[in-house]
């Protein structure tokens, strides 16, 4: 997840338009969680395995199997975006308040979009669980 | 002298259902009308790279328009007192409006994802009328897409459906492609994205009168890009098998929206089924 945060706080697309993302969301896969702090478009913090009094407004979670598929440089239909999963696969789930997601739709996206870019995440991850 | 694209754009007054609507129509080319129908939430700028196409202008004339509401075509008087909801009826009035007003004689007719939905409708409706329909992303029954953020008073509109429908691009497709597809879902306006989902989700189904279509009298050419992930390939396979004489291609590497994330792949499927529709 290092390599997730290093690679967004690159983005100069973020840079542009991710100005107004300011929130705390999760990603989960498997039974290994993170929380990821964004200010501004930068993610500030990424925190494993927290506590339950460290506030998020959304998350996304998944089994390892689909995030391997969303994570492959050449992804299979139906895994390639988070959009597609969450109307074709039904263990991609967006939960939280899905408001504030949408209002970050496409800096959300985006970020999203870049884990792809660094293929060592699953296995990090893996490691965690 | 300028260097201008070939692409000549008017605008239209049609009678749809009663109502006056100035729509905008732009063409190229000369031979077989064909009429283009843009995704939902989009306009005619999606088919720009066939209208550039001087391997298809020389051969048809390519007809684009702007649904109203849409694009350039203006919304009917008092649209501020209207909740944007098209419809299946709606929808096949507006074309065939079109259609007349432009005296086109036996066009064959292409759509793209909720256009791909209705030329089935057309192809069913005015069968002997066209020469056939080319369905793009073409689905009879396509429940899903819908959702209330659409159009909600505390998100951007335009940057979610353009986020939204992104993901519907194959992740191999040029940048420029899917950027350019993203820039126009972005300028819809407020609810229209949302308006055409409503069709799309809720009020279309032609499962049963595509079993009418026969394929003697209106060709049917049915091309899904294997990363469309609201048509997908198997629906529309189930058109193809439900519509004797069809023809199916599954389009690989290509999304939702084949002319504009992609052109120059997808013309290498698009142009053996404009040599079929032309062919007598």
């Amino acid at each position: 997840m290092a390599a997730f945060r290093e690679r967004v706080n690159a983005d100069p697309e973020l840079r542009v338009t991710g100005t107004k993302f300011d929130a705390s969301f999760g990603i989960a896969f498997d039974e290994t969680r993170y929380v990821v702090q964004v200010r501004g478009g930068t993610i500030e913090r990424v925190l494993a395995s927290p506590r339950f009094d460290l506030r998020t407004s959304f998350g996304f979670r998944a089994p390892m199997r689909v995030w391997s598929r969303f994570l492959d440089p050449d992804p299979p239909p139906l895994f390639h975006d988070v959009f597609a999963m969450l109307m074709r696969v039904p263990d991609f789930v967006l939960d939280g308040d899905t408001l504030v997601a949408m209002q970050n739709a496409r800096a959300l996206h985006r970020m999203m979009n870049l884990m792809r870019e660094i293929g060592p995440v699953p296995a990090e991850a893996a490691a965690h669980a | 002298m300028p260097d201008f694209e070939p692409i000549l754009g008017r605008y239209l007054t049609v009678d749809i259902g009663g109502t006056a609507h100035r729509i905008y129509v732009e063409e190229a080319g000369q031979g077989i009308p064909l009429l283009c129908l843009h995704t939902a939430g989009a306009d005619s700028r999606q088919y720009r790279h066939l209208l550039n196409d001087r391997e298809v202008t020389s051969r048809f004339r390519v007809v684009c328009f702007d649904m109203p509401w849409h694009g350039r075509s203006d919304p009917p008087d008092g649209w501020w007192l209207t909740r944007y909801e098209l419809t299946t009826a709606q929808y096949l009035a507006t074309i065939e409006a079109v259609w007349h007003a432009l005296e086109l004689d036996r066009p064959v007719v292409m759509g793209c994802s909720t256009g791909g939905a209705i030329v089935l409708r057309v192809a069913s409706d005015y069968q002997g009328r066209i020469r056939g329909v080319v369905g793009l992303e073409s689905g009879a029954y396509a429940p899903g897409r819908y959702n209330d953020f659409l159009h909600h008073p505390a998100i951007h509109g335009g940057e979610l459906v353009a986020t939204y429908t992104w993901g519907l691009n194959a992740p191999q497709s040029p940048e420029a492609g899917k950027r350019a597809n993203w820039w126009y879902y972005a300028q819809s306006g407020p609810g229209v994205y949302a308006g055409d989902v409503m069709f799309y989700s809720f009020d279309w189904d032609a499962r049963a009168h595509i079993r009418s279509i026969d394929t003697s009298r209106c060709k049917v050419s049915l091309l899904t890009g294997s990363y469309d992930y609201s048509c997908t390939p198997a629906m529309t396979k189930a058109v193809a098998d439900a519509i004797p004489g069809s023809r199916y291609t599954e389009m690989p590497g290509i999304g939702h929206f084949p002319m504009i994330e992609h052109y120059e792949h997808f013309r290498s499927y698009l142009l053996p089924e404009l040599d079929f529709m032309a062919a007598e």
